[in-house]
């Protein structure tokens, strides 16, 4: 949907138009839950955090200026609530990388092997990085997002998100040498 | 003049370096994305770099989401959880409401008359702090480390009277009546009657002195004193010897 479309949807949500809060629900809860697991890889919280997000919306969309796209500002959100949520239960793991998900996508067997392949490589190696640096690299690479974008997503300064990518990068080399996910992929 | 020149050249290097990961997702705008492209045409360390952010991109892309549609039992929830916190909102607001009478009074008062009842306010607060304070911490009476008493209000109950001592004495026939008075003022001892038909005298010592004991071992030790036993009620004591 054209970010126009989604801030009329927003308006109307401002207006408490329930049938626009479902349009939306609807429209970025795909969006949001593979977000959230991507940041949290706590799947037992993405469920409650998207509730919070919505709510958040819900409640919020009367103040929004319509200076950023609605896309980034929900974002904004999701990832302050999920980094509030990493707090609060920091006493549990985060998931298994041995469980982690793998696409659903249908595809050819040994393309879908290979790829399970590499969603085990590629998870274990996100997961060895911050929820911080993990939120700029899904949001760089995975969504496509301009770094100007991500810095108001998660709220700070551009050189940060340069920052975090940066030692991010070094990171997945080093948990991935020879970044040798370069086997499966390409 | 090279050095300088090659620190410049690191510099950019590590500037565009940082820049890579946002030109590989295409989201660069068009001048930083040229400038990407000139360093990239001379360096090749920014070429491999790039390679690798290719490559990871691919990775994370190719990963895929798991993200399943949402099931009408959530939407469901999402409403109750929504009607939940308009209810909490309203109970707020009524809330605030009720508080609406003194509100007003607050802000028709002046400014400056406003700021000195938040003064005096805070200064009753603070006061009844310290006395909470001192109430909680001063230890109760009796404890070793309470400390005595250094003064008594009027509104303190008054404390309770020393009992004077009442003694019944007898003397010996022969004993003068001058004899009699400068035993009694050994202990500061007064007739407060007799002598009776028996030749009992009725003596009364001022509390303060020597205890009951004392007192009446003394006068039993002098052999003008036949007789000496306190008043009915007081302790029972042994006769003197020979008596």
């Amino acid at each position: 949907m054209p970010p126009n479309d989604e801030l009329a949807l927003l308006r109307r949500v401002a207006a408490k138009d329930r049938k626009a809060f479902e349009a939306l629900y609807h429209l970025y809860y795909r969006r949001l839950f593979g977000y959230l697991l991507k940041l949290t890889r706590r799947a037992e919280l993405v469920e409650e955090v998207l509730n919070d997000v919505m709510l958040a919306v819900w409640k919020g969309a009367p103040s929004f200026d319509g200076r950023s796209r609605p896309s980034t500002w929900i974002f904004g959100i999701a990832y302050h609530k999920a980094l509030k949520a990493l707090a609060r239960r920091p006493e549990e793991r985060e998931e298994d990388e041995g469980e982690w998900p793998e696409p659903v996508d249908a595809d050819e067997p040994e393309s879908l092997a290979a790829r399970r392949e590499l969603a085990g490589v590629l998870g274990r190696a996100l997961g060895a990085l911050s929820a911080e640096q993990r939120a700029v690299v899904e949001l760089t690479y995975y969504y496509g997002m301009a770094y100007q974008e991500i810095a108001e997503i998660v709220g700070c300064p551009v050189n940060t998100v340069k920052t975090r990518m940066f030692h991010a990068r070094r990171r997945l080399r080093e948990l991935l040498p020879g970044l040798g996910i370069s086997s499966h992929a390409g | 003049m090279m050095r300088k020149l090659e620190d410049q050249g690191e510099r950019i290097h590590e500037r565009i370096c940082d820049l890579l990961p946002w030109y590989v997702n295409g989201s660069l705008a068009e001048r930083e994305r040229e400038r990407v492209e000139a360093h990239l045409a001379v360096c090749a360390r920014c070429q491999e770099e790039e390679g690798i952010c290719r490559r990871t991109a691919e990775a994370v892309k190719s990963a895929g989401e798991v993200a399943p549609s949402p099931h009408p039992v959530q939407f469901q929830r999402m409403l109750a959880r929504i009607e939940e916190s308009e209810r909490e909102q309203r109970a707020r607001a009524a809330w605030w409401k009720r508080g609406e009478p003194f509100r007003s009074l607050v802000e028709a008062t002046p400014a400056p008359l406003r700021g000195a009842l938040v003064a005096q306010a805070a200064i009753v607060i603070l006061l009844i702090g310290v006395l909470a304070w001192r109430e909680l911490h001063v230890p109760a009476a009796g404890t070793p480390a309470a400390p005595p008493a250094v003064y008594r209000t009027l509104a303190d109950p008054a404390p309770a009277p020393q009992p004077s001592i009442g003694l019944h004495l007898m003397f010996a026939p022969q004993t003068s009546e001058r004899e009699i008075r400068a035993l009694l003022l050994g202990v500061r001892g007064q007739i407060t009657a007799g002598p009776s038909p028996l030749g009992v005298y009725t003596v009364e010592i001022p509390a303060g002195g020597d205890p009951a004991n004392v007192v009446l071992a003394r006068l039993r030790s002098e052999s003008q004193v036949t007789f000496a036993e306190p008043v009915a009620g007081g302790e029972p004591e042994k006769k003197l010897d020979g008596q």
